[in-house]
């Protein structure tokens, strides 16, 4: 049992949350993809060599947990508009490596022959643990300091959160979704290779978690589901897809700047405060 | 030889403080950091081959109407993507999206139009006149590139520092509140702002297109990439820090090409912005007056 389009939702999900929990703590990394190749080329690298492949996915998610807190260094000293370029930066940097280090990482054409063992049930699985951690973690009182933090640093400050180290969590926790994911990428498609963790993929789980939400985590869910399914469902739509996510991009930041699932659920909530609302007031009323 | 890699590799500096001008302009004014300057370069670069291979221009006029139209693409990029947002006191993070975004359209239209070719210029467009010049061998269109940053610069700074619309300009730097409350019109300021910057990234655009004499619809992203370096090693906003950053890039960039490896040139130039980030992050050239922006205390 194995559901191509499914895998690859799910395989956009997990970049997805890898994005969302940097954005939820009020870090404007887009390293996401830059983690990610390091996490498949690490698996890659071991599994080719005849590692057990469950080690190797290990090993790759660990990687991409130790380059995030390495990353996590220059990056907590810069704020803002400044984490973006160097993250930015981080990525290109990563892409040109795996493009001219030819001997390791096999240049343009990747690493190939990998065998594939991951299936639909495994990455549904993945995903239902990572949601899990990311939920748990956005619910406890990590997560509130997080919504704080992201809101307005001075006040996080002066509740003493620490700043420095939630940032470092964050930016830890997303570097090892990241190396996951790349793993699963690098047992699943056979083969890894350098422009898929380019400015392309950056691009789409960004848009994934802009158009989705990015305080609840359905909401980089949503996003990945609906922009990996959009082009399979519309096919004259798929060979615009860049002016699609691109339109996307521009319309759901300045109409829905909180993204479809948070827009929603705050319709909801506003809703039923107002029936409260009512309720209450309307005894006194009708006296 | 290594005089004659420094001089081609200011050449190309020049190049690249001509389009990180535009840049650093708004990301100093609005604090915005544009994506889409790329794409706006990518389109002053087709317009100039336009004029010149569909309507038989002469080049000169041609990189005046390319100015023009890439200025044009630029403020209604202002209407479309920053407008709403400004409205609404939107985040800074909010800009760069609208922005990237706007950029994948313009590049996926210039895409479409241009059949995902790469075109290239006439071979007569530009003449090739070599002067030997204290044992350099300088072309004519060298020369040019050379000319325009330098006319590009001065106006540039004529126009900041000698008249009315540059003293608003730089109110609004500094506070578009307050700049408003004493008569400034921050939307006319930001009309000129995205004016002028997209008229130099065009005029990069087709003196790229011209130098490489090859113009397709990715060309903009290399030096989106580069334009972030130099406005990083600048500093923030600085006009002058563009230009002097630009040079370097442009020199750093050609020496390694011709004694390393043209294969590790893109590793050592974000490099070398990972590293002034991590040392300066205010840039070497810049003002510290906005370090808040930009480092955690």
């Amino acid at each position: 049992m194995d559901f191509p389009l499914l895998n690859l939702v799910l395989l956009n999900c997990l970049l997805a949350l890898s994005q969302f929990v940097v954005l939820r703590a009020g870090v404007f990394s887009v390293a996401t993809a830059g983690l990610a190749a390091f996490g498949a080329y690490t698996t890659g690298l071991l599994v080719l060599r005849g590692m057990n492949p469950i080690l190797g996915a290990t090993l790759g998610t660990a990687m991409g947990g130790i380059v995030a807190a390495l990353l996590s260094i220059p990056l907590a000293r810069l704020r803002g508009v400044f984490q973006a370029i160097a993250t930015l930066a981080f990525v290109m940097i990563v892409y040109s490596i795996c493009l001219n280090a030819t001997p390791v990482t096999g240049g343009a054409n990747g690493l190939n022959a990998i065998p594939r063992v991951v299936n639909t049930w495994i990455l549904a699985v993945v995903v239902a643990v990572v949601l899990y951690v990311v939920y748990s973690v956005n619910k406890s009182a990590i997560g509130r300091a997080f919504e704080t933090l992201r809101q307005d640093e001075t006040v996080a400050v002066s509740f003493g959160i620490p700043v420095a180290n939630l940032h470092r969590f964050a930016f830890v926790l997303s570097g090892l979704v990241a190396g996951l994911a790349g793993s699963l990428m690098a047992l699943h498609n056979y083969s890894v290779v350098p422009e898929e963790f380019a400015f392309g993929m950056m691009v789409s789980t960004l848009a994934a978690v802009v158009v989705g939400g990015r305080s609840s985590v359905l909401g980089p869910l949503a996003g990945a589901a609906f922009l990996t399914l959009l082009p399979e469902i519309a096919r004259p739509l798929a060979e615009n897809r860049m002016v699609i996510t691109g339109v996307l991009l521009m319309v759901s930041i300045i109409y829905l700047p909180l993204g479809a699932v948070d827009t929603i659920s705050l319709r909801f909530r506003q809703r039923r405060a107002a029936r409260h609302e009512r309720r209450l007031v309307s005894p006194g009323e009708a006296a | 030889m290594l005089s004659q890699q420094i001089f081609n590799g200011l050449v190309v500096g020049a190049v690249y403080a001509l389009f990180a001008l535009g840049f650093t302009l708004i990301f100093g004014i609005l604090h915005v950091l544009n994506l889409a300057h790329g794409a706006v370069f990518m389109v002053g670069a087709f317009i100039g081959l336009y004029c010149v291979v569909g309507l038989e221009l002469p080049f000169p006029l041609a990189l005046v109407l390319a100015a023009l139209g890439a200025g044009a693409l630029s403020v209604a990029l202002d209407w479309c993507a920053f407008r709403p947002l400004r409205k609404r006191g939107a985040p800074e993070f909010s800009a760069i999206i609208t922005s990237m975004g706007a950029g994948l359209v313009i590049m996926n239209i210039a895409q479409r139009l241009s059949g995902t070719q790469v075109w290239r210029y006439p071979f007569e467009t530009f003449p090739i006149h070599i002067v030997q010049f204290l044992g350099l061998r300088v072309s004519l269109l060298q020369l040019v590139i050379i000319g325009t940053m330098l006319l590009g610069v001065l106006l540039l700074w004529w126009l900041m520092f000698r008249t009315s619309v540059g003293r608003q300009i730089r109110a609004v730097a500094i506070n578009a509140h307050t700049a408003s409350l004493l008569g400034c019109n921050p939307e006319f300021v930001h009309f000129v702002v995205f004016f002028v910057s997209g008229a130099l990234a065009g005029v990069a655009g087709v003196l790229i297109g011209i130098a490489f004499n090859s113009v397709h619809f990715l060309m903009g992203e290399p030096y989106m990439l580069r334009a972030f370096v130099v406005i990083v090693l600048g500093g923030l906003g600085s006009v002058a820090g563009a230009v002097i950053a630009g040079l370097l890039l442009g020199v750093v960039q050609t020496l390694t090409f011709a004694y390393l490896s043209s294969a590790w040139t893109d590793a050592i130039v974000f490099s070398l912005l990972f590293i002034t980030l991590l040392v300066r992050p205010t840039g070497f050239f810049g003002t510290l007056r906005i370090e808040r922006r930009i480092a955690r205390s």
